[in-house]
């Protein structure tokens, strides 16, 4: 497979991923977009694979790898954070709330539990900051090893 | 790490895409081992070296206060 072909592949499974996730809105079935998501991402993954005019050097492995081990240390720190208060909040924790302390701890306060769709667009939020961690890395180090370097030839 | 990558290219009339292509990178990593932006791993550097029909240290060298 030639890579425009597999460029043009990304496109038609983003259009066909965008169509089902318009019909699990409407139609309220998240996990078939779930299920849906996945099987794009393998197909992928596949087409990928059978791609034959990349060119993948020693170079850009370790640009990958050094962008990647970079996002990960400053994800998780934040991941770990967020994961410790949804965690808190679910398991609805009333000593951890600031009024059970003002209170000295004698009157029985309701948690102030964070909504469950709260915690999804925080996931989302923390998703995002990963693409972005990762993309900012990637045009470091690509920086870093040359890759904008320009020549006589 | 310093290299004489240019000057064996220059002796053998090659351009960075030919000597990418011979030895399986793209012409960006030769630009970048050329440059001194990228060093190479020890396998590519054989490669390369032994593509030029040349020592290994005749091609890259490593300069004292480095």
């Amino acid at each position: 497979m030639k890579k425009n072909i597999f460029y043009l592949t990304i496109g038609v499974v983003a259009v066909v991923l965008l169509a089902i996730f318009w019909y699990s809105v409407e139609n309220f079935t998240p996990l078939f977009f779930t299920v849906a998501f996945v099987a794009g991402v393998i197909l992928l993954y596949l087409a990928y694979r059978r791609v034959e005019d990349f060119v993948e050097d020693e170079r850009s492995a370790r640009i990958t790898e050094k962008a990647a081990m970079r996002t990960l240390q400053v994800f998780w720190v934040c991941f770990c954070a967020f994961s410790i208060l949804a965690v808190m909040n679910l398991i609805d924790m009333p000593r951890l709330s600031r009024a059970f302390w003002l209170n000295r701890g004698t009157a029985v306060v309701a948690p102030e539990v964070l909504p469950l769709r709260l915690i999804g667009y925080f996931q989302l939020a923390l998703l995002c900051l990963m693409i972005f961690l990762y993309v900012g890395f990637r045009i470091y180090y690509a920086r870093k090893f040359g890759d904008w370097e320009t020549d006589e030839e | 790490m310093k290299n004489k990558i240019k000057v064996y290219r220059a002796m053998q009339d090659l351009t960075q895409e030919d000597l990418a292509q011979a030895i399986g990178v793209t012409r960006q990593t030769i630009l970048a081992i050329e440059k001194g932006k990228y060093v190479p791993s020890l396998d590519l550097a054989f490669r390369i070296s032994r593509y030029f029909k040349v020592n290994i240290e005749e091609v890259f060298f490593y300069e004292d206060g480095e």
